[in-house]
């Protein structure tokens, strides 16, 4: 009964910009179009779990400033494209050059480019069950735009490293499209990392459409500090025979939040899904996936594993959604949890809705904790408990782990785990 | 025989439709929902004082309440003001008078089911003071739970006789601001049932069986409250498995159960009411809060249900396991055909050390109906060593219907052990292959393979009514085929 409270419309205030004017007008579309967005509340279903983590005062409204900006990336053999607080920094980039690939800051663009983004920016996204997808297509300032020709193969993986952050507190909102001709490949690494001290909000969008037979592999990794909230989403449209595999390791924060939508629009389209959370402390992390099969003969595999220790709160919500016409789908989802201790809280939600009779759909969950037995074993064995105990909860994620193609990555994200949760059985 | 169940539906549909035309009779309250008729409807009961507060309390808490929205069905808005609530049971000048006078079609339905002969009639609403030697049957049943010191009687003659357990336990359970449709009950529950089992009494017979021959004209808002006190144990069963002629479209009831030390309560549910013709016109629209509590240690309750009737079901049998040992099991079976909209399934409210729940849901769609499992598992802080295991699965029978899972997992315990597993299929082509290579016919062994997709809850039913619940199934699913 009682009136929702919509966002503040200091968030609808863009700043200046140096964006084409196509984009420009769509922006301000979007930010009218958003006037009245209900902040989400316990009641929102899609947030039931994490809207009291989330914080939405005017201080984070206005646009991250400053920061330090003297992080080195070093990526190993790849490419790079840096984008600090939403803004493309060319000059740290190293942007390929390859036939068929181009990869192009918004701000840049030819006017008629700008207005074909300006039409299928959003495309892939549902943006009413993706609320902050909206307004991330009301304030972003710059943006990543790829494309691939038809049979273009980016020959290295793109590293895309997101550092936000300022002196003030603020909030940024980068934005990347990748648009993949037929039967193209590209693997594109996201890192999300935060600079300097000051409270920020980070509303993230990454859009991928392929076309018959393109292949794009994603990996995403979000890394930030304790003083940002992050909320992204990501979302792949797949005509026929399309293949996208998306992997995300994420650690908890004060609030992190990443919705992932894979619609399966062609014949014979697969995903794979990937995620391994880890919160500690009072994190909270919240990852939401939907995959739709919307034609028929099409594939989808999805794995999702959370650890939440100390008074940390891990959230996974997995919908799997086959439309009338889709069948002969085959879809397989699994989420499997740990909790490390009793302050700690797993919700989870396997969701299947199924409008077709000739498929074969399954989902699987679990929560439980290490298994008492295998840590008797290890400690007398002479191996301390911490260390047994991360050996374990290392054991749980490192399948999903392994799987990640881009080797640097793999060994940077599996030392990182290994660091942080040790940490979570630090006194233990 | 696909014909046969149109049939049956059609005429079933004639029946209810003339329900509503009959001329309101002297005993019915005009339509609308206030404080007054509240008041009017606790003075025909005779209710005491505190049930007039209790109700009225409850009245004002719906009026500040949301209908809730969030269930996967849909249908037209309901308006609370147009329906008349309360009426005095029908006169017998408007029932048929004899089996002779009840639709043919009818019958050979109960026929089919096995229904025995003396309560046909009964179900058929026919008009007649006692059928056959029911009447004996009940006395001899009614002497025989008096010596165990059970008490088995209408909630509204509870609250004059026992006011203490009902100031104890009604709404102990599902309080009175629950959700809306329990809010909308605790301030307008026509009847229902209260069972007291005492200390140590195990109850000498399934109420079930009392049950069928009692089976009162209870109304659309039912209220069941069952206490069973240390030690005891009852199975009770609610419903039946024959298609029940019924005048109301909204039902809202609520059922609580109360479970002490070392008890045990088993509640079974068979429920077929009608469900609408194959068009998806008319219905009864089933929206029911049923909620037990393992208060005391050891205690359990065990929740049975084959649900295959109703235009929308909306039901969630609930555990909240608060004592330690307490056990919580959920069986399931939930039929839609046509366009039947269910949302079913249950919650495991996990708070008490060592608490363990069992779910086990089968989901079957047919036609163009929708069948979905929603259901709640929480592990709280104090769940040390809890456990539960979840089974849900969905069987779709064409291309047309729908199957869905929304299975709410919430765990703050590391010790809780929780496992989900859901899976959904169809018939397939190489189980019916065989079927009929061997001489079955399609709808025969349709039939066989739902029956032994439902075999895990059926074995859960009282004996009887597990022969009744698969013959159900085979008439339910009547058309589906070919």
């Amino acid at each position: 009964m009682n009136p929702q409270a919509t966002l503040s419309g200091a968030f609808l205030q863009s700043a200046g910009s140096t964006l084409p004017d196509a984009l420009k007008t769509m922006r301000q579309q979007r930010a009218t179009a958003l006037a009245d967005m209900p902040v989400p509340t316990r009641k929102t279903e899609n947030w039931k779990y994490s809207s009291r983590h989330l914080q939405l005062d005017d201080s984070l409204a206005g646009t991250l400033v400053g920061g330090s900006s003297n992080t080195a990336f070093h990526n190993g053999d790849a490419y790079r494209v840096v984008i600090r607080n939403g803004q493309l920094d060319l000059d740290a980039s190293e942007l390929p050059d390859v036939s068929g690939v181009e990869v192009l800051a918004f701000r840049n663009l030819e006017d008629a480019d700008a207005a074909q983004l300006a039409e299928r920016l959003d495309n892939t996204l549902d943006s009413k069950a993706v609320q902050f997808a909206r307004l991330n297509s009301a304030r972003f300032e710059d943006g990543l735009l790829i494309r691939l020709a038809k049979n273009a193969v980016l020959d290295k993986p793109l590293f895309v490293f997101c550092e936000n952050g300022g002196d003030k507190a603020g909030s940024a909102y980068p934005r990347i499209y990748v648009e993949a001709g037929q039967h193209s490949q590209l693997t594109l690494v996201e890192e999300y990392t935060s600079v300097g001290e000051a409270q920020a909000l980070v509303n993230t969008v990454t859009e991928f459409s392929l076309a018959d037979g393109a292949n794009i592999t994603s990996v995403r990794l979000t890394i930030e500090g304790q003083q940002t909230q992050h909320i992204g989403a990501t979302a792949a449209r797949l005509q026929a025979n399309a293949r996208f595999e998306s992997h995300c390791v994420g650690f908890g924060g004060p609030l992190r939040r990443h919705d992932l939508r894979v619609c399966l629009e062609g014949k014979g389209a697969e995903c794979k899904l990937n995620g391994v959370a880890v919160t500690q402390g009072q994190q909270h992390l919240d990852n939401h996936t939907v995959i739709e099969h919307v034609a028929p003969h099409c594939e989808s595999e999805e794995s999702y594993r959370n650890i939440a220790a100390d008074k940390s709160h891990a959230v996974f919500n997995g919908r799997i959604h086959i439309h009338p016409d889709a069948q002969k789908s085959n879809a397989n989802m699994s989420n499997k949890n740990l909790l490390l201790s009793t302050g700690a809280e797993i919700d989870t939600k396997p969701e299947l809705e199924i409008y077709a009779d000739d498929v074969k759909c399954a989902h699987g969950a679990t929560v439980g904790q290490l298994d008492e037995e295998s840590l008797f074993y290890l400690v007398s064995r002479g191996i301390d408990r911490k260390e047994a105990g991360t050996l374990l909860s290392m054991a749980f994620i490192n399948e999903l782990i392994e799987q990640i193609p881009v080797e640097p990555v793999r060994d940077a994200a599996h030392a990182r785990l290994v660091r942080f949760i040790e940490q979570s059985f630090e006194g233990a | 025989m696909a014909n046969t169940d149109k049939q049956v539906s059609e005429l079933i549909k004639r029946e209810y439709e003339h329900g509503f035309v009959t001329e309101i009779e002297a005993d019915t309250f005009e339509p609308g929902l206030n404080e007054d008729i509240i008041r009017r409807l606790s003075e025909i009961k005779g209710e005491p004082e505190f049930m007039l507060e209790w109700r009225l309390k409850a009245y004002r808490r719906w009026l500040e309440m949301d209908e809730p929205e969030w269930a996967h069905v849909h249908y037209p808005k309901i308006d609370y003001q147009a329906l008349s609530y309360y009426s005095a049971p029908k006169k017998k000048e408007d029932m048929p008078q004899s089996l002779d006078e009840v639709d043919p079609e009818l019958l050979r339905t109960y026929e089919k089911l096995g229904i025995p002969l003396h309560e046909r009639a009964k179900l058929a609403g026919v008009a007649v003071d006692a059928v056959f030697d029911s009447v004996s049957v009940a006395t001899t049943f009614k002497d025989k739970l008096a010596e165990a010191g059970v008490i088995f009687c209408p909630i509204s003659e509870a609250v004059q006789k026992h006011p203490e357990l009902i100031k104890k336990y009604l709404g102990s359970v599902v309080p009175q601001g629950d959700n809306y449709y329990a809010a909308l009950n605790s301030a307008v529950f026509s009847d229902g049932s209260f069972v007291y089992i005492p200390k140590g009494v195990r109850c000498p017979l399934e109420l079930s069986t009392y049950f069928r021959i009692n089976a009162a004209n209870t109304g659309q808002f039912e209220r069941t409250l069952i206490v069973a006190d240390a030690g005891s144990y009852v199975s009770y069963l609610e419903g039946c498995t024959a298609p029940m002629r019924d005048e109301n479209q909204l039902h809202a009831a609520v059922v609580e159960l109360v479970v002490l030390d070392d008890a045990q309560i088993k509640y079974s549910t068979v429920q077929n009411w009608y469900p609408g013709d194959e068009n998806g016109k008319g219905g009864i629209y089933n929206f029911v809060t049923k909620r037990g509590a393992c208060i005391g240690k050891n205690s359990k309750i065990s929740w049975t249900q084959v649900e295959t009737g109703s235009a929308i079901t909306w039901k969630y049998p609930s555990c909240v396991l608060r004592g330690e040992n307490s056990v919580g099991e959920f069986y399931s079976v939930a039929l839609t055909h046509n366009y039947q909209q269910a949302d079913t399934g249950t919650k495991m409210i996990h708070l008490g050390k060592n608490t363990k729940s069992t779910i086990i849901s089968k989901g079957i769609s047919a036609g163009r109906s929708s069948n979905a499992y929603r259901g709640l598992v929480k592990f709280g802080p104090g769940a040390e060593g809890a456990r539960n295991f979840t089974q849900c699965d969905s069987l779709l029978i064409g291309d047309k219907c729908a199957a869905h899972t929304f299975p709410y997992i919430e765990s703050q315990n590391k010790s809780a052990i929780l496992e989900h597993e859901a899976t959904t299929s169809k018939v397939s082509d190489e189980q019916m292959f065989l079927c009929r290579q061997r001489g079955i016919d399609p709808e025969q062994a349709v039939s066989m393979i739902v029956n032994g997709f439902c075999k895990e809850v059926f074995k859960e039913l009282p004996m009887e009514f597990a022969v009744e619940a698969g013959k159900l199934l085979e008439v339910s699913l009547e058309g589906s085929v070919g």
